[in-house]
């Protein structure tokens, strides 16, 4: 099943390459390592998030998640629930400012450089995004979207500037988050402590690599004339297309995963709002959401866990019941 | 049960919070403390529970097999490992599932802290911050060999009873040797 569904996407994905390029009218040939990569990518990532969705508990909330985000009863009462999660979650990432706020900085600079880039990237390689001089000698260059003439600007102007520079506002923005992350991987203990080569330095170089090679093919036209130019964009294209392949297996997989944390918000907090809060069996204190603890219980069977029915108990009433136990049956100690 | 590992005897804890107050200390999560130390019936008597994690090994971290984004690595070592900070969605339901109490949820930070043996400390050969400052020896790091030799009379017990089903983990707790059974789970 994930190898048929990763297949579909990968379809669909060089299908609308071919569309939005009208044909490969506007695809460019130099750009047919990206556009292949991400073809890759659509499969592998397909395929993962597939085997992610297949265990119990990951399945449960994709479920709850979209039929939280689809209930009309839910928009009327929590309205702007969805919209400040995308935003506080997934946009500004605001529980990484409670986390350290160098972390936040340095992810924010990475996420937006990501971001920018992906914007670009994606649709240049597809053949969705295309740039064609209005005469031969330039300055003025018209933007074509999906084969359709928009608009038109001054290769020389400040407008220019940023059009043809967006990828390398996009590296410097990059290049100094994943500074901050470096540094960390080598001297904080909390980053030290287990980390794995290829899961934790791996994604850092891969976005070091494309930022600086990225870089470089700026350098070269503009300070050398060229020079090396094409050694270059081959070697900008590697670190490109080694990391988009490496995104379904690694770190990077995160990226995919964190809009959960906004279905299991709306999921949480609608069923709050509908059917409230569940207390301890013990101590009656608010453990969770009713249909939240009747969902994990569900999951705890599936697992065949054979204790599903202690979910409904508090953390801490479920330590003092079994140091109560052991004091009782097992030594008696100081009381 | 891991070949070196933590063992817990309530029964020669005073309560004194030295643990508590180490863990903060361990540099791979400075500033908060991942052990739980609970006073039975405060106000009355010093009984207290020491909890850290148990490190289930069969059925292998309920926590990891309920997490819905694949966050609580296993490493290869039996150490079930805090929640990994990029994947976390702060669900909670490690939370609520762990048979022990032991994971805890920072929802502004929406990410899982628990006890990870000290794993900066434990992977280099050294003990973990509770175990070094218990000043009953109520949270012992060693082998079972060692805690043999320490405590005449006393055995290991890492198979615990919650209702019908039964954990086994790889931090055990201490119990005499005339005690049989699985410890009390308290379900």
């Amino acid at each position: 099943m994930p190898s048929v569904a990763g297949g579909i996407a990968a379809v669909a994905v060089a299908l609308a390459i071919y569309a939005g390029s009208r044909g490969l009218r506007y695809f460019d040939a130099a750009l047919v390592g990206y556009a292949t990569a991400t073809v890759f990518l659509a499969f592998g990532v397909t395929y993962r998030y597939a085997v992610w969705v297949s265990a119990p508990a990951a399945r449960r909330y994709l479920l709850r998640g979209w039929q939280a985000f689809f209930s009309w009863r839910n928009f009327r009462s929590l309205p702007t629930a969805v919209p400040r999660s995308v935003l506080g979650y997934l946009g500004f990432q605001t529980f990484l400012r409670a986390r350290g706020r160098g972390r936040w900085i340095a992810h924010q600079l990475v996420f937006w450089g990501v971001v920018l880039a992906t914007l670009i990237t994606f649709p240049l390689t597809f053949g969705w995004l295309a740039f064609f001089s209005d005469t031969a000698s330039g300055p003025g260059y018209t933007i074509y979207v999906l084969g359709f003439r928009t608009v038109s600007f001054d290769a020389l102007s400040l407008v220019g500037w940023m059009v043809f520079h967006g990828l390398d506002i996009a590296a410097v923005l990059v290049l100094a988050g994943c500074g901050w992350f470096l540094w960390r991987r080598f001297r904080h203990r909390e980053a030290t402590t287990g980390q794995r080569f290829g899961y934790d330095f791996f994604p850092l170089i891969g976005l070091v690599a494309i930022s600086v090679t990225g870089l470089l093919l700026t350098f070269s036209s503009w300070l050398l004339e060229g020079r090396s130019y094409d050694f270059l964009a081959i070697a900008h294209m590697a670190t490109v297309v080694l990391t988009l392949v490496f995104i379904p297996f690694g770190k990077f997989f995160h990226v995919i995963q964190r809009p959960a944390s906004v279905g299991v918000e709306i999921y949480k907090r609608a069923a709050l709002e509908r059917d409230g809060v569940f207390p301890c069996r013990r101590c009656g204190e608010p453990l969770e959401a009713k249909a939240f603890v009747s969902d994990l219980k569900q999951t705890m069977d599936e697992l065949e866990l054979g204790f599903s029915e202690w979910a409904e108990t508090c953390p801490r009433c479920k330590r003092v019941l079994r140091g109560q136990a052991y004091l009782d049956t097992v030594k008696r100690g100081f009381r | 049960m891991m070949g070196t590992t933590l063992f817990i005897d309530p029964g020669r804890c005073i309560g004194c919070q030295a643990c508590v107050a180490a863990c903060r200390e361990c540099d791979s999560h400075r500033g908060k403390s991942m052990i739980h130390l609970d006073y039975i019936d405060a106000g009355r008597t010093a009984a207290a529970m020491p909890t850290v994690c148990m490190h289930c090994e069969d059925p292998v971290a309920p926590c990891a097999e309920v997490c819905p984004a694949d966050a609580i690595l296993v490493t290869a070592d039996g150490v079930v490992q805090e929640a990994a900070k990029e994947r976390c969605i702060g669900c909670g339901n490690c939370v609520d599932a762990c048979p022990f109490g032991v994971p805890k949820l920072d929802v502004a930070e929406m990410l899982q802290y628990k006890c990870n043996l000290c794993y900066d400390r434990t992977s280099v050969g050294l003990a973990p911050m509770c175990a070094t400052v218990c000043p009953t020896s109520a949270i012992f790091y060693g082998s079972i060999e060692e805690l043999e030799a320490d405590r005449p009379g006393a055995q290991a017990i890492d198979v615990f009873r919650f209702g019908s089903a039964e954990v086994r983990t790889g931090c055990a707790v201490v119990a005499p040797d005339s005690f049989t059974g699985p410890a009390p789970g308290g379900m």
